[in-house]
């Protein structure tokens, strides 16, 4: 499959993580990285699956490099209908109240606009003994597996 | 040969910059270069024990270490001999091809008021590097008592307020240490009355850090001075107005938020302080706090150990970071007391740009030995290996609900260091 991994990150652990699920697909699948900051919303592509991973910043808002991302979302307002995706958040329970904002505030820019979401969003919590990288490389097996009857080839 | 580089501090600025500068060239011989035998700079002393989240940009820049070949080396202080320096900053330039200041900013600012220097004054810097076991304020004793004022109202002094609002249990899953937990628990803190200069609109903490409060179980918190304070800064003073109130009226902790109070002087009995002494900007009223203890919280400002005036001074571009192609400053150092680690990232993303491009244009004629030039002169510096035994040392037979032990003295984590090559 091929496979794009977006990335809003803010003090760089979404960029890391991100980078570290592209090593485990890679093996297997075609699999491009970019932060969000530099993908333009017009290049969206059906052939494609996306993964994105992202942190929330702040109070419970969009970490900085999503936030060009999404006013140029709100600006060119694509058609992402047929587009699939799966969204990772990270967050920080120390942080309760929002502390998955930043991804949910993602995944709604982009159902928003059409896409579809495959499988659950989970969060890791920064605050937590868990290892990010521990639950998102079962979380990308899976949301890819899934991904395999739905991205057109 | 690689291109050598030095980066002088292995906190936050200083590690972005090396990952940085990694993901722009890939033939850059980078050292990180600490006076503590440790890595991490502010991450480790600075950011607050029950903030484990913050503390995860750990993991990224222990790839630097771990799989980018960039080097420590700890326990090596650079700069004025009388500041007690190992190396001048012109010797290690003849080691390095480049050289970066990254050293931050980590004296604090003083209130400028009578009184002081009463016993009984702490500062907000030296108490959470006590706080989060930094061997320099090791012997820092702070006696708090029960009634603590704290000045200012940045992020730090609510890291302050929290750690002393908070009970004993509230601290699991931190690295605060339990002699500093039970320490806290003997002064049975009753009174926190947290103070601003500014209207509560124009505070400076981050609306979250507030939010933050509201999962406290053993505080009651009022928030004083909210009545006329304009709208604008909504999410500041939406946070204040729902924290107003928070807990049981019996509770055995109190914390008190005014705001519009210009601090004017502490006053005391025996050199002891008792009380601190504010008046209102705009109608002149006056605010007398009885107290046991004042922390003041106003923000950071250079030990003057670097020479950080006569650097920027002669900078070609000070707002860059650049003393001249070859000597660079980085985060605070830099910039100033201000921003976030993010927003120091952006900065050492952008000082990477322009120290590759210097080199582009002016790749260093001969290039200079780095680290091997080091190792061979001083025998008592440590590298990533030893901060790794340290760090296996601090998370063995952990206390309960503690995340890690810290070692507290420098000769304790030498020991640690250098553990495995003795055995």
């Amino acid at each position: 499959m091929d496979i794009t991994i977006l990335y809003g990150t803010e003090t760089g652990n979404a960029e890391m993580l991100s980078e570290d699920i592209q090593s485990h697909l890679e093996g297997d699948h075609s699999v491009e990285l970019s932060n969000l900051s530099d993908f333009d919303p017009g290049s969206f592509d059906k052939n494609r699956f996306y993964i994105v991973v992202c942190s929330t910043y702040g109070d419970g808002e969009l970490p900085a490099s999503a936030q060009p991302f999404a006013e140029a979302m709100e600006a060119a307002k694509p058609d992402l209908a047929g587009i699939h995706f799966a969204i990772f958040g990270m967050g920080d329970m120390e942080y309760e109240e929002t502390f998955n904002n930043g991804s949910k505030r993602m995944e709604d820019l982009l159902t928003a606009h059409g896409a579809k979401k495959v499988g659950e969003r989970i969060t890791h919590d920064a605050s937590s003994s868990d290892l990010a990288e521990d639950l998102a490389m079962d979380w990308a097996d899976a949301r890819v597996a899934e991904a395999a009857g739905l991205v057109e080839a | 040969m690689s291109v050598t580089i030095a980066i002088v501090g292995a906190g936050p600025s200083g590690c972005y910059l090396a990952q940085a500068l990694g993901k722009l060239r890939d033939d850059l011989a980078i050292d990180i270069i600490d006076r503590m035998p440790v890595p991490y700079g502010l991450v480790r002393y600075g950011v607050a024990p029950d903030h484990q989240g913050t503390k995860g940009v750990i993991r990224q820049f222990a790839r630097l270490f771990e799989r980018e070949g960039v080097g420590f080396v700890g326990n090596l202080r650079i700069g004025d001999p009388e500041h007690g320096a190992d190396l001048t900053l012109d010797e290690l330039r003849d080691l390095y091809d480049v050289v970066v200041l990254a050293t931050g900013l980590s004296a604090d600012r003083t209130l400028g008021v009578p009184g002081e220097e009463l016993e009984g004054v702490f500062r907000a810097g030296t108490l959470t590097r006590h706080w989060n076991d930094h061997p320099d304020e090791a012997a820092h004793n702070p006696a708090l008592g029960e009634r603590v004022v704290i000045v200012g109202n940045g992020n730090v002094a609510i890291d302050i307020l929290r750690i002393l609002a908070k009970e004993t249990h509230e601290f699991e899953g931190s690295d605060f240490g339990d002699h500093h937990a039970t320490r806290l628990e003997q002064t049975a803190v009753r009174t926190i009355d947290i103070v601003g200069r500014s209207p509560a609109a124009h505070a400076k903490f981050d609306p979250v850090m507030i939010r933050e409060l509201g999962k406290l179980s053993g505080v009651r918190i009022v928030v004083e001075d909210l009545d006329d304070a304009t709208e604008g800064e909504d999410k500041r003073l939406a946070a204040l107005r729902e924290i107003d109130g928070h807990g049981a009226a019996d509770a055995a902790k109190t914390v008190t938020f005014r705001f519009g109070w210009a601090p004017e002087r502490a006053a005391g009995t025996d050199g002891r302080v008792t009380e601190m002494h504010f008046h209102n900007a705009s109608d002149g009223a006056e605010l007398v706090l009885a107290c046991d203890s004042v922390i003041t919280a106003i923000g950071f400002e250079d030990d003057t150990s670097m020479n950080r005036s006569g650097l920027v001074g002669r900078a070609s571009d000070a707002e860059a970071g650049v003393v001249e192609p070859g000597l660079y400053l980085a985060g605070w150092f830099k910039r100033g007391p201000r921003g976030t680690i993010p927003e120091n990232r952006a900065d050492a993303q952008a000082l990477a740009k322009r120290i590759a491009a210097d080199l582009e244009a002016a790749p260093p004629s001969g290039t200079r030995p780095g680290a091997t030039a080091l190792r061979s002169r001083f025998d008592t510096i440590t590298d990533y290996e030893g901060w790794l035994r340290i760090d296996a040392a601090e998370t063995a037979d952990l206390p309960d609900a503690r995340c890690r032990r810290k070692l507290t003295r420098v000769e304790d984590m030498l020991a640690a260091a250098r553990a495995k090559t003795e055995t």
